[in-house]
């Protein structure tokens, strides 16, 4: 659950040894003699101190640069006391804080004490919880708190180090009992997540610096259990010159990791411009980057760099979206130098490079894909068939031979449902909500609509309406959309008249069909979402506009004697429905939901009787869409539409 | 997820059964085919898109059919399998384990169904040096089922059986823990040497591994039945203690653009495959999808019945998805579950670029799956109110952040910091403001390092700069390098982090300006 590389413990020796130099000089005045009397500056030497405090600041670039969470690091440095420079926290896992922290201990200065200190403030610290750790319910306590601790020091032989480890071991003990004392009823209080817990394991890597010219009486040993398996020591020895290579190198297989050369970059000097020269740079990522290519090689060949060739992109290539699997963090492993900046930068700079095995028989193959992403370098691999490869063609699956779907309008669903960073909580629930309101009502084929085909006319509308509240103004737009509507019914025009002729739909049925097809679905679509009162406002005003409608519209035939209309009027005096009748037969619709999906004007009423050469379609399958239609399905709720059933 | 057969063809295998008819004669080669017939019939109804491969071994192996989809070729190698010698079951797993690293690379599950005669072959001692030796686990995640063609009461099943269980545990705990999956393979024991029994057995197997994955794809109120092929494997998530299986809705949360959404870390991929809709899900939360007025023109009706007949010809959401999601270059996030996130986007592969499908891709469970985007729980719509961020949101960290002078640990980069403040303090007066930014960098590095002797050292070369000055070179020159190299060992100051070096203010500055 909590691997040992959770959590790690520099210990940084501050003792007045550490002050002495490392005896391994800089030479930094290498411009070009310039004449006579001109005196080289002498060499400078970093302390032992500066050693290890680099080398182990390099240690954890690594880490966080490759693992921003979950991967903590704290800094101890002992000398007389024991200055713990940071906390598990997030907020103090990073470079700066430690700099910081680095800034305030200081040079080393006189005075006595040791690593112990240190040593043992780092085994407290262990068994301190990480905010991941004390995160846990503590019903779920079980896991496995373990840690590494890195004690940078130096001792005179074998023994003292074996004495250090003895006591380390000797902490550890007695911080388990300590802790195992505790009745464990205390577990159940709000303080437990801040209480110490016990440290199961422990890796402790004891690494011995000594300046360049210095014999050491210390030996490399191989991690050795003590302690019952409590405790790994191992031991190195290592040059102060060395150390941040020894470190730069432990730091992998601590964290599984593995380099990767990338060979053949080229590159341009900024003094001659006109040529370039081919550099190489070397990069850190996880181990598994490499599992593909690894499959034949042996343990030893895993621990070197896998060397892998650029190869040039060939304008706007794929990035990273190529690899089907993982990606996984990339940083350089030597962060200052000329050749991994530009790499740095070129990646950041959004593009991407591809890189192959080198082969010698010639033939490529790529291998992985270098991209940045959100201002991180990933690795990727390539190649290897996906099982998803060969799909089955959309077109012959369900809904394939459908041609007319409004994929431009749920474009534009897409664009209004748009995500973007938000701070707080519940922004993918307020996402999902906005999607469900903007597709309560959303016919999937233009030839199922006509209201949304009707462009410009509808538009206000059909925009404005899926807005979780509208104001007075939108409402009045909304109202315009209606009376506009109206008109052209008035003025016997086809619903799609102002549209151009290219973009009309065929749409089958009479004028008169299309028409009440619109105020049905129009109120639907309100209905659809008369949520707030502003909307419900809307639907009032539709529901009494289409009575009012109605009524006008018998009144206009009725008192219209016109030419071709003659026959009509004929025939509506035949009709077993009264003008009254139908009039609160639309009123009453505003009031039961059953015969929304029938939503029938008095023209269609008047109509009735001689319209259909085939029989009217049966209002229960108008409503179920196309689906099954239920019988008498509103029944129970409405009887006044059972009238409509029996006209 | 591919699937290899590996079947025994060794001698034992073509060992008669026993049976009461006595027309047929039935060796325990034919019953493993007749498994293997069951298993493919199987696929072709619940699996169509499952790659296969027949391997057969003794003490070599063979790829007798490699990956295909096309079942009959397999059926139809069946009944002509050469026999073998000797099962050797550990040579056949490296074989397997090579031939699927090379096929399908080390990230995609690979099952593999090991049909074989119950007998491991050798001694109790030879039986543990096996285990010793199996080549698992495998660099690739991977499942074995093994189906044993043996009587349950047959004492070499006893005996063989500590080797299959070590298979089937070694098989699953793959060191490629990416992708991480609790699902183990199991040991499949007929009841009975018969064919019967076994294709019971290997039916039991395919219900239990090859199970179709269905789910709902909701978007508001729009939604669709799909399939998810391969099936997605329940996801555990090294440092959190749960597992994370699929539900069966997909919530679409909303939409980005295809290049904000860059590559995020998917632990799997998945093709949509839509579904037909049933009919009888007549409920009030299929509102929206239902066209009240479809219907309305008496003319359509006649065509209503065929459409139920052929789904082809249904509308369905998933085809509207991807033909929007591909017009528009954009993907869509998708909830799979309780802090775990997907996307889906329009897919097309590089070679069959007119066929294009809906391709879910799930990430890594917990809200950080794609930092550029942000905590994944907090993408919401665009608000009016609220000031807007965009993609992608830029890591704190970053590559240059380490480059603030304390990379010191190979000499040449301390060599270039030094040598850019000694290019500075030549070039002054100019440079001055650059040569003391410079200088406070360095200071802070090497205060930070505990590293004095640099800035002695530094101060050295200052001074010496301002002995090599021409006699042409402005008084200021030498006044500020003398000062810079003053406070640079100063002893009450040097060390101290809040101190800051300030360029001498001196009235050279100001007379040479009003030249």
């Amino acid at each position: 659950m909590f691997p040992t590389n959770h959590k790690t413990i520099f210990v940084l020796d501050h003792t007045p040894y550490f002050g002495i130099s490392s005896d391994f000089p800089i030479e930094f005045d290498v411009s070009k003699s310039r004449g006579p009397g001109y005196v080289p500056l002498p060499p400078v030497c970093k302390s032992l101190w500066t050693c290890s405090v680099e080398a182990a600041v390099e240690y954890c670039r690594i880490v966080w640069d490759l693992f921003p969470e979950g991967k903590l690091i704290r800094f101890v440095v002992s000398d007389s006391a024991a200055h713990l420079l940071n906390t598990w926290t997030e907020a103090q896992q990073n470079l700066t804080h430690i700099l910081n922290g680095l800034c305030l201990v200081g040079p080393v200065r006189r005075g006595a004490g040791g690593d112990v200190v240190g040593l043992c403030a780092a085994i407290e610290a262990l068994g301190e919880p990480s905010p991941n750790q004390s995160s846990r319910p503590t019903t779920e306590r079980l896991f496995q708190n373990r840690g590494r601790i890195i004690c940078i020091t130096s001792a005179r032989d074998d023994d003292s180090i074996r004495s250090l480890a003895e006591i380390a071991l000797n902490a550890l003990v007695q911080q388990n009992k300590k802790l195992s004392m505790v009745p464990p009823t205390t577990s159940a209080d709000a303080t437990a997540n801040t209480q110490s817990l016990v440290v199961h394991y422990c890796h402790l890597v004891i690494v011995n610096v000594t300046p360049e010219k210095i014999e050491t009486r210390v030996n490399n040993q191989p991690l050795t259990e003590m302690g019952g398996g409590l405790m790994g020591v191992e031991v190195i020895v290592s040059r102060a010159s060395a150390l941040a290579n020894l470190l730069g190198r432990l730091v992998l297989p601590h964290y599984k990791l593995a380099t990767t050369t990338v060979t053949g970059i080229p590159m341009k000097e900024e003094q001659n411009a006109s040529s370039s020269a081919n550099y190489d740079v070397e990069i850190i990522h996880s181990l598994e980057a490499h599992a593909g290519l690894r499959a034949a090689q042996t343990a030893a060949e895993a621990l070197e760099s896998v060397v892998l060739r650029w190869w040039t992109p060939r304008g706007a290539e794929g990035g990273a979206s190529g690899c089907s699997g993982p990606l996984w963090r990339v940083t350089p492993a030597d962060v200052a130098s000329r050749p991994s900046a530009c790499l740095v930068n070129f990646l950041l700079n959004g593009r991407s490079v591809t890189l192959e095995v080198p082969r010698k028989g010639g033939g490529r193959s790529a291998s992985h894909v270098l991209a940045a992403q959100g201002g991180e370098l990933w690795i990727g691999a390539l190649g290897g068939r996906t099982p998803y490869d060969d799909p089955p063609a959309l077109s012959e699956g369900a809904g394939g031979r459908i041609t007319d779907y409004r994929i431009k309008e749920f474009g534009s669903v897409m664009q209004q449902n748009k995500l973007l960073p938000l701070r707080g909580a519940g922004a993918n629930g307020r996402a999902r909500a906005r999607l469900q309101r903007h597709t309560t009502y959303w016919p999937l084929t233009i030839s199922s609509t006509i209201i949304f085909n009707l462009g410009p006319v509808v538009e206000p509308l059909s925009r404005l309406v899926v807005q979780e509240t509208l104001s007075e103004a939108e409402v009045e737009a909304c109202r315009g959309v209606l009376l506009s509507l109206l008109g052209m019914e008035s003025r016997h025009e086809s619903p799609a008249a102002p549209l151009p002729s290219n973009v009309r739909v065929k749409w089958c049925g009479r004028r008169e069909d299309q028409w009440r097809q619109v105020w049905g679905e129009l109120e639907a679509l309100v209905r659809a979402h008369a949520a707030s009162p502003a909307h419900r406002a809307l639907l009032r005003t539709l529901l009494e506009q289409n009575r009012d409608n109605n009524i006008k519209k018998k009144l206009n035939i009725i008192q219209c004697s016109g030419e071709s209309r003659a026959s009509v009027i004929r025939a509506t005096t035949d009709s077993p429905l009264s003008p009254v009748g139908a009039g609160g037969g639309a009123a009453g619709s505003s009031a039961g939901a059953g015969d929304v999906w029938a939503p029938r004007n008095a023209l269609e009423a008047l109509l009735g009787a001689p319209r259909p050469p085939r029989r009217p379609d049966f209002a229960g399958r108008m409503a179920a869409g196309n689906r099954i239609a239920t019988l008498y399905s509103t029944f129970a709720r409405c009887r006044s539409t059972a009238l409509v059933f029996y006209m | 997820m591919p699937t290899a057969i590996l079947l025994d063809v060794s001698l034992s295998m073509t060992r008669p059964v026993p049976t009461s008819d006595t027309t047929e004669s039935i060796t325990r080669l034919t019953i493993a085919s007749a498994a293997i017939n069951t298993f493919l019939d199987y696929l072709s109804v619940h699996a169509k898109l499952e790659y296969v491969a027949l391997i057969t071994f003794s003490s070599t192996y063979e790829v007798t059919v490699p990956f295909t989809r096309d079942y009959d070729s397999i059926k139809a190698k069946l009944g002509h399998l050469e026999e073998g010698d000797k099962t050797c079951i550990e040579t056949a797993l490296a074989g397997v384990n090579q031939i699927i690293l090379g096929e399908w690379g080390y990230q995609t599950l690979v099952q593999t169904i090991l049909i074989t005669d119950g007998t491991c072959g050798v001694g109790a001692i030879g039986r543990n040096r096996i285990i010793q030796a199996l080549p698992l686990p495998p660099s690739f995640p991977s499942k074995i089922h093994i189906l044993p063609i043996v009587s349950p009461h047959e004492s070499c099943l006893q005996h063989a059986m500590p080797l299959y269980q070590k298979i089937v545990d070694l098989a699953s705990s793959t060191v490629n823990n990416s992708t991480g999956s609790i699902n183990r393979g199991a040991i499949y024991c007929p009841d009975q040497l018969s064919v019967a029994a076994v294709v019971t057995a290997m039916t039991k197997l395919c219900e239990q591994q090859y199970q179709e994955f269905w789910c709902t794809l909701k978007c508001g109120q729009l939604e669709t039945k799909v399939q998810l092929f391969p099936a997605p494997q329940p996801a555990s998530h090294e440092g959190l203690a749960a597992t994370y299986t699929i539900s069966n809705q997909i919530h679409v949360v909303g939409f980005l653009q295809q290049q904000d959404l860059g590559t995020p870390i998917a632990i799997s991929k998945h093709l949509i495959i839509p579904q037909p809709q049933s009919n009888n899900n007549n409920n009030k939360e299929n509102f929206g999808s239902k066209t009240p007025t479809k219907e309305g023109s008496s003319s359509e009706t006649s065509t209503t019945d065929e459409d139920n007949t052929d789904p082809s010809k249904v509308p369905n959401f998933c085809v509207l998805l991807h033909g929007a999601l591909k017009v528009e270059g954009m993907a869509a996030i998708v909830q799979l579950g309780p802090e775990w996130w997907g996307t889906v986007s329009a897919w097309c592969e590089a070679s069959r670029a007119r066929r294009s499908c809906l391709l879910l891709a799930v990430l890594r469970p917990g809200a950080s799956a794609a930092p550029w985007l942000g905590p994944l729980d907090q993408l919401g719509p665009a608000d009016e109110s609220t000031p807007a961020e965009t993609f992608p949101v830029r890591s704190w960290r970053s590559y240059s952040s380490a480059g603030s002078a304390c990379a010191w640990a190979r000499p040449h980069a301390l060599l270039a910091d030094v040598q850019k403040v000694l290019r500075h303090a030549r070039k002054l007066p100019d440079k001055t403001q650059h040569l003391y930014k410079e200088l406070n960098r360095l200071r802070r590095a090497a205060i930070s390092l505990g590293f004095s002797e640099l800035l002695t050292s530094v101060g050295g070369a200052l001074e010496r700069e301002c002995a090599a000055l021409p006699s042409s070179a402005p008084p200021e020159c030498a006044l500020q390098l003398a000062h810079a190299a003053a406070a640079l060992r100063d002893p009450r100051t040097a060390l101290d982090i809040k101190h800051t070096l300030q360029p001498l203010a001196t009235n050279f500055t100001v007379t040479s300006m009003s030249h």
